[in-house]
């Protein structure tokens, strides 16, 4: 117990001291910061400039075979008619005028015209604008409110549905279990590489003998991948916690949507099917990865494997609306009850809540017994794999050796 | 005396080729042993495999009547033939992280680090990273978490590999307090002259076989009083003469 704090506190302190870390972790909140902060700018300019245009005044001249545009619209805007096209161009390109709009007979079948002396790419937009709006503006007038709403498609539905006699949002039900899924995937995304390489060290800085001999194998590894929970749970925070603190002193100032956490059903079984699935999951992973890791004799070529743990893990993402809309078919089963590719699976069809019991319990006892069986792998692998400096282990080679 | 290690027909076999046949020998508690031969003979297997680092092929390698555990009795020091520490970290985080590992408290382990480093004048290293340190200055680290919590077997392979005479001298005057305070100490080595000094009894080994096994002195009256080096090269003179005649 004294050995396995030693080596918890150690692998965590000097992680907290690398930069790579840091990078990492305040380079996913940084990097979406900065994306919100662009977007912000990006509509607060693009928003301004439209302001800006329709405040800006030019002369239009108009012709109007449709018989929709009101006159008293047109006044409004102190745009003069004209009767035909070519005098309201030639107005245009002489210069007098700095627009001319003709709108057809048939607007279904024809364009409305529109020529204008050019202010610029963007500044352009503007002409088209003032014609459409000349057109809605006489248009809608006339035009009741609740008619007018659904024309603009601005009317909202609001959706009740049951499930055995109560009301049941499946959205909602999916948000608690859902969770565990995403974290997963953080999880293996961020810290993968770490653990595929967290063996690799011992053996590259050739301390490996002198650690085998002062701390059994098991607590080593044991303590590696509690303090990679540890680091895992450190980063999540520093994830979380500028968005939640950004979240509560920007929410008014930039009309985010109220979040109201009581609202959300909460199913506690299905929950802690989730976090079983999760920690198992994660313990199936992190034992796999640090079996490679141990099996090979350096950190480079450990990291070949990634891409292929990676693959096998989030592969399954591709075929998520199978498991959303055929939960019953033998690919879905068969790929939540294979231990390596079951967690994506799992832990989607179990927030969805279409995962029957008799399966639930049939892959957490696969899961089980798989990630016993990996750590016991990984813990031999590098116990016995320690001294192979420069060479792949296999398996195979490592239970050939007795003991 | 009694025997602290016992190893019984050890044998060692990697692939088709055996390395150690049929090895039987003791070492007493308090005495500082020698393990002797030339690169090749065994005398780094026997360690690992008395370290449970290799699996024997045969045999039984015991220490204190029991094979070698992490959480066993005896308190150990190992000084391996293959050298190296976490390079990234601070010298004395190393320190202190051997010295926890090996028992000792937080404050122990620190108060024991920096004792050390400044008897070899290197506390002013304590904070740099080991890899800003010499090769020569790395090697004194490792011999100083070897010595750590003062174990009471101490087994050092190949321990003057990279010292320099002045930190040579240090190194066996190390060795000569643990020899004092009662540590068995065993050294794994082909320096003839340190073995002279420092070594009660000796094992000397060629192709996995034990050639001359006993006190200094029993051996040297064995090869008619010639010195330990004159021996080695008797033992192993024909190995190079036959060398020499396959060149030709």
């Amino acid at each position: 117990m004294h050995n396995l704090s030693t080596v918890i506190r150690f692998e965590i302190v000097r992680t907290l001291k690398k930069k790579s870390f840091w990078a990492i972790a305040l380079g996913f909140p940084l990097m979406f910061g900065i994306i919100f902060g662009i977007i912000f700018l990006s509509n607060q300019s693009t928003s301004d400039a439209a302001a800006k245009l329709e405040k800006q005044q030019f002369s239009v001249e108009v012709t109007d075979n449709s018989g929709l545009v009101r006159p008293e619209v047109l006044k409004a805007v102190s745009a003069a008619t004209v009767t035909d096209r070519e005098t309201g161009r030639a107005h245009v390109t002489a210069g007098s005028v700095d627009a001319y709009f003709y709108y057809p007979h048939d607007l279904t079948k024809n364009k409305i015209e529109i020529y204008a002396k050019n202010v610029g790419l963007f500044d352009n937009g503007r002409y088209d604008a003032v014609a459409r709006a000349l057109l809605s503006s006489s248009v809608q007038t006339d035009m009741p409110a609740d008619v007018l709403a659904v024309v603009k498609g601005s009317v909202t539905t609001s959706t009740t549905t049951f499930r055995d006699g109560k009301e049941f949002d499946p959205m909602k039900q999916m948000i608690f279990p859902g969770v565990f899924l995403v974290l997963f995937y953080l999880l293996i995304a961020f810290f993968g590489n770490q653990m595929l390489t967290s063996t690799t060290e011992e053996k590259e800085n050739r301390v490996i003998e002198m650690i085998l001999t002062t701390i059994e194998a098991r607590t080593l590894i044991i303590g590696k991948i509690l303090s990679l929970i540890a680091l895992a749970f450190i980063q999540g925070v520093i994830v979380v916690l500028p968005a939640l603190i950004g979240y509560i002193l920007l929410h008014d100032k930039l009309s985010l949507p109220s979040i109201d956490l009581s609202s959300l059903p909460v199913d506690w079984v299905r929950i802690s099917v989730s976090a079983a699935i999760f920690a198992i999951s994660f313990l199936l992973f992190t034992g796999l990865l640090v079996a490679i890791g141990a099996s090979v004799p350096t950190a480079k070529e450990a990291g070949g494997f990634i891409g292929l743990v990676m693959m096998l893990l989030f592969g399954p993402l591709y075929a998520a609306s199978l498991f959303i809309s055929t939960p019953d078919s033998p690919f879905v089963i068969g790929m939540s009850l294979f231990p390596f590719t079951a967690p994506i699976p799992l832990l989607l069809r179990n927030a969805v809540g279409n995962l029957q019991p008799w399966e639930i319990a049939t892959s957490l006892i696969i899961l089980t017994v798989s990630a016993a069986a990996v750590m016991a792998i990984a813990v031999r692998l590098f116990r016995y794999g320690a001294l192979e400096y420069s060479r792949k282990l296999s398996i195979l080679e490592i239970f050939r050796r007795r003991g | 005396m009694d025997s602290i290690i016992s190893i019984k027909n050890f044998s060692m076999q990697f692939g088709k080729t055996r390395v150690i046949d049929d090895l039987s020998f003791d070492i007493m508690r308090g005495e500082t042993f020698g393990l002797l031969g030339s690169n090749g003979s065994g005398k780094t297997t026997i360690i690992r495999a008395l370290l449970g680092i290799y699996i024997p092929t045969g045999g039984a390698l015991l220490i204190d009547g029991k094979p070698y555990s992490v959480s066993g009795s005896v308190k150990l020091g190992y000084l391996p033939e293959e050298r190296g520490l976490y390079k990234k970290e601070s010298v004395i985080d190393i320190m202190m992280y051997f010295g926890q590992l090996k028992g000792l408290s937080r404050d122990e382990a620190r108060a024991q680090s920096m004792s050390y480093l400044q008897r070899v004048k290197l506390e002013d290293k304590a904070k740099l990273r080991l890899d800003k340190l010499s090769g020569g200055q790395q090697q004194k680290i490792q011999l100083g978490i070897t010595v750590m919590g003062n174990p009471e077997l101490l087994i050092l392979d190949e321990p003057t590999k990279g010292f320099d005479p002045v930190n040579r001298r240090l190194l066996m005057n190390i060795i000569e307090e643990h020899q004092a305070r009662g540590a068995t100490v065993i050294m794994v080595t082909h320096q003839m002259e340190e073995v002279e000094r420092l070594c009660d009894r000796i094992i000397l080994l060629k192709d996995g076989k034990a050639r001359a096994y006993g006190t200094v002195a029993e051996v040297r009256q064995k090869f008619k009083g010639h010195s330990l080096n004159d021996i080695f090269l008797e033992v192993y003179g024909d190995e190079n003469d036959e060398e020499e005649s396959n060149h030709a």
